[in-house]
């Protein structure tokens, strides 16, 4: 099998091919895939290299796991969810190893996000896409590991709150708390950056 | 406005109401100001996070990441198959360490009754019952022989060695 038929299979071809052992196949199904992987994994850990670790790390699980790969969901989002829970696992492991702070601690026990005041102007407005970008990677690397998780699960992942649940192995009624003080965050600190460069 | 209040609004952004649910949230958003007010803000951050992730590319070449991926899945390949062999000779050391000392021992008889001087000896080590030595003094030969192979990654890289 050439190079140029595994680059116009399809991805079920070529998951079928890696599975009999075509390593060719799931080359190409890499160079597919990996920028959407790896931006999965920049988005949750918010650091280049380990974002690299982790997204390589998927890959080679995502090789030894192929035969359980039944096709249920298509393969960039099984790969998607290999590198999530990769993730996931990393940043409770690190969580482990710092001492909570007293945001965060007020994040969980509630109640924060209730007295911020609502934003009447959308902070966002009228920015360059590059710019939105580089302010909404800012904010979000403000954020706690939980609450944007939950963000990115629910906005780029489009997860229904149960399926976030089941995936950070919590209640449906914590995901709607952590989805709520994220996103009132999220709109403070833009806010608060717009203001900075006023 | 109490927090459900405000997790019920959210979860109408979301589509995750009832529709008897949703129906009553949106009843209220009709008369009340402080309920649009959360909801555009609620939607506005939900706006500004579409297609973000959109460009971002890894920043390694497709060879050089590809290169490590196969790196790692060969050096998981190689120690599942090591571990396997590691395994297949932990079960035959049980067989030939008494298969190993008989052997010794015969050799050691037969030598004793046929070849060798009255100033040779054979023995098996005390801390080793797997190596035999030979000694005959009126040659000035000592042989040592052991009845297994080094367990060692040296020994995985040269499995035969002949000395003169």
């Amino acid at each position: 099998m050439s190079g140029k038929d595994h680059s116009s299979a399809e991805d079920p071809e070529l998951v079928r091919r890696a599975q009999r052992g075509d390593m060719v196949a799931f080359e190409e199904l890499v160079a597919r895939h990996r920028d959407k992987i790896y931006a999965r994994a920049f988005s949750m850990v918010r650091n280049e290299e380990e974002a690299i670790d982790l997204s390589q790390e998927a890959w080679v699980k995502g090789w030894r796991r192929l035969q359980q790969f039944q096709g249920e969901a298509s393969f960039g989002t099984w790969m998607t969810r290999i590198v999530i829970n990769l993730c996931l696992d990393q940043l409770r492991k690190q969580k482990r190893h710092r001492t909570e702070s007293i945001e965060e601690m007020d994040e969980e026990s509630g109640g924060v996000e209730r007295q911020m005041p609502v934003l009447t102007i959308n902070p966002t407005a009228g920015l360059e896409r590059a710019e939105l970008r580089r302010r909404i990677d800012q904010a979000l690397g403000q954020l706690s590991y939980e609450h944007r998780t939950v963000l990115i699960l629910h906005e780029f992942e489009e997860m229904e709150y149960k399926q976030i649940a089941k995936t950070m192995q919590c209640s449906i009624g914590t995901v709607m708390s952590r989805l709520f003080y994220a996103r009132r965050k999220l709109a403070t600190l833009l806010a608060d950056l717009k203001k900075n460069d006023q | 406005m109490d927090k459900e209040t405000q997790l019920k609004l959210q979860a109408y952004l979301d589509g995750e109401l009832p529709e008897s649910e949703a129906r009553q949230v949106a009843n209220r958003l009709a008369q009340d100001q402080e309920h649009v007010a959360l909801l555009a803000e609620l939607r506005n951050t939900r706006q500004a996070l579409v297609g973000l992730e959109i460009g971002m590319t890894l920043p390694e070449s497709r060879e050089f990441f590809w290169s490590k991926i196969q790196q790692e899945i060969s050096r998981g390949e190689t120690a599942t198959s090591t571990s396997a062999s590691a395994t297949g000779w932990t079960f035959w050391r049980k067989f030939l360490f008494p298969a190993g000392a008989l052997a010794g021992l015969v050799l050691a008889g037969l030598i004793a009754l046929f070849g060798g001087s009255e100033f040779s000896t054979a023995e098996t080590a005390v801390a080793d019952p797997g190596a035999f030595t030979y000694h005959d003094f009126s040659a000035r030969t000592t042989l040592v022989w052991f009845s297994y192979p080094a367990e060692n990654d040296i020994a995985d890289e040269s499995p035969t060695a002949t000395v003169p």
